[in-house]
């Protein structure tokens, strides 16, 4: 990361450390959340049970009764299906999340079959607006055409009127999800090498694939509706940059964000060699994948797939292991990290060079929404709160930006 | 430094934020009371940041002039606390009067000119540099004269701004 040092409570830190440390302290501020929204759907619903089984109130039925229907459609030969264990999880902005298991009546047998149900927020909160029905065509096409490892999706609701926003159900895999036990001499650091490489294995099976398999119906092509053109690379690159530049105006709820600006226009005047365009995960960070057994045993959070530049995915995982503290990039050891092994897989030789172009880019990407949202608040278009929290931990990306344009004074 | 939101907005959306999304799902009163009070202190530090200033300048200016028309009064009592109200006169009520901050929103307003005029100029400056030549590289100075100006704000903005936590994203 850097070298640059910050006091905190009169100890200097490193900027590294601090961040790290700023994302410990947001696991406490979303399970804080979670437990104020546990609150609430205690009192809605009189619920005499424990805060991990509370129903989710919505427009007539409660979630549990809507699950219900929803499983009973599609296991048709379910004679029965009882809901259990459901509850929300913390973490992450975009969705709403909730466990639970079901359990089926089949037959005279009986099965329990673990679940996520992944909603969307309320309009006015999302920060990404992404569709739960294009997520389960492509989650589908991923298992139908690779051996990725991804989470079967039994299916989306797009009326809003079932799970008071649309949503869609998917299988709740095994394995573990801390991935920070991985490094830093976690618990699970032994398995870090196995893991990674199979990570980065993944990867490049999914960045080689053809897209025409993965992108259903042309969805992906440009799932956010802004004009992007993936007829060629340099088609999807300037499209791309096109839309970034464009959505300033939309993003500049001060002229501080100018830097934003600066690295749009400096994207389109140094544009790197072109790569086969890919279907990108979109999100590819050390949070969204479990691991057991020196396996990767899925890829999470699809939501932000699209066609791309697949060095999109390499930058972003480079720019959140900096910021989670993690190391992915730096294994498998054996094979000199994680950017040697993909060139080795996929022959595509990308130079970090390259990567610090893509992170760029890939922030960029999330920039756009995510900066846009804070100034529809400011400007009192809603009153989300969320939305005005975030400016705090935008500052750290503002920071981020100036090491990578390279601003005379950034921390190196 | 943000002139949008500035502090008033900012305060605002904590106000705003307590009545929406917490107050709903108090089911104690005595949190309930607690919020409320929250916003009222809130509320206060709203009504009083625009003038706090301009308050304590325009008081210790008067209260240098008080403490010498107070001593005026006593020209003809003799004794030791006369002599220290007069001493007192003769120190601090003969301090210079301090100056009257600019008003906020002027400053604010100034501020975000200054800001517009540099964004402006990024852009201008990468239609030069897309067009080559010696221009370019004029403007390549350029660009990097307004982001050595910019680096030492997002870093110090960074360091002032950010508390110790709150990070987007999973943790």
């Amino acid at each position: 990361m850097c070298d640059v040092e910050f006091a905190e409570g009169g100890v200097q830190i490193s900027l590294a450390t601090y961040l790290s440390r700023r994302s410990n302290f947001v696991q406490c501020v979303l399970l804080a959340t979670s437990t104020i929204f546990g609150e609430r759907l205690c009192s809605h619903n009189q619920c005499s049970s424990t805060s991990a089984n509370q129903p989710v109130p919505t427009k007539g039925l409660f979630v549990n009764d809507q699950l219900i229907r929803f499983l009973e459609k599609t296991f048709a030969d379910a004679d029965e299906v009882t809901i259990e264990a459901l509850a929300a999880i913390p973490g992450g902005f975009s969705r709403e999340t909730y466990r639970f298991d079901a359990r089926l009546s089949r037959g005279g047998r009986e099965e329990v079959l673990a679940f996520i149900l992944r909603k969307d927020p309320p309009k006015a909160a999302a920060l990404l607006h992404t569709s739960r029905q294009v997520e389960h065509d492509l989650i589908e096409a991923v298992r139908a055409h690779t051996n990725v490892p991804v989470s079967q999706s039994f299916g989306y609701e797009m009326d809003p009127d079932v799970f008071g926003e649309p949503a869609m159900v998917i299988q709740r895999m095994h394995g573990s999800g801390q991935t920070s036990n991985l490094f830093n001499d976690g618990v699970d650091a032994n398995q870090v090498d196995d893991v990674v490489r199979h990570l980065c294995e993944v990867m490049a099976e999914l960045h080689t694939t053809d897209i025409h398999k993965l992108n259903v119906g042309g969805q992906l092509s440009d799932p956010r509706g802004v004009g992007v053109d993936t007829s060629s690379w340099d088609a999807y690159m300037d499209s791309t940059i096109e839309y970034y530049i464009s959505s300033y105006p939309s993003m500049a709820y001060d002229p501080s964000a100018m830097i934003l600006l600066d690295a749009a226009l400096t994207l389109r005047r140094t544009k790197p060699r072109p790569l086969p365009l890919a279907l990108v995960h979109g999100d590819f960070n050390p949070a969204n994948f479990l691991y057991a057994d020196g396996k990767v045993t899925a890829l999470i959070d699809w939501e932000n797939s699209r066609v791309g530049d697949p060095r999109e995915d390499l930058g972003w995982m480079v720019a959140m292991d900096n910021m989670s503290n993690t190391a992915v990039m730096s294994h498998p050891r054996d094979e000199g990290g994680f950017l040697a092994y993909y060139n080795k897989l996929t022959g595509w030789d990308i130079t970090p060079e390259e990567l610090g172009y893509f992170i760029l880019f890939g922030t960029c990407n999330i920039a756009v929404p995510v900066t846009a949202a804070i100034k529809r608040r400011v400007s009192k278009e809603h009153e989300q709160f969320l939305h005005l929290y975030i400016l705090q931990p935008s500052m750290a990306t503002l920071v981020a930006f100036t090491q990578l344009l390279g601003y005379p004074g950034a921390p190196a | 430094m943000n002139s949008t939101p500035g502090l008033d907005g900012l305060i605002e959306g904590v106000i705003v934020g307590i009545s929406n999304e917490l107050m709903p799902y108090l089911s104690n009163e005595k949190a309930q009371a607690t919020a409320a009070m929250m916003q009222s202190i809130l509320q206060a530090v709203r009504q009083i940041l625009p003038v706090y200033e301009t308050c304590l300048v325009q008081e210790h200016n008067d209260m240098t002039a008080t403490l010498r028309t107070a001593a005026e009064h006593l020209k003809a009592v003799a004794g030791p606390e006369a002599d220290r109200i007069r001493g007192r006169a003769a120190e601090l009520g003969q301090l210079a009067d301090l100056p009257v901050p600019e008003d906020r929103v002027v400053v604010e307003s100034a501020h975000t000119e200054l800001g517009r005029a540099l964004e402006a100029s990024i852009a201008d400056l990468d239609v030069l540099q897309r067009a080559g030549g010696v221009d370019a590289s004029a403007a390549d100075q350029a660009l990097m004269a307004i982001r050595a100006h910019l680096a030492p704000r997002y870093l110090r903005d960074f360091q002032l701004i950010s508390v110790g936590g709150g990070f987007l994203g999973r943790g």
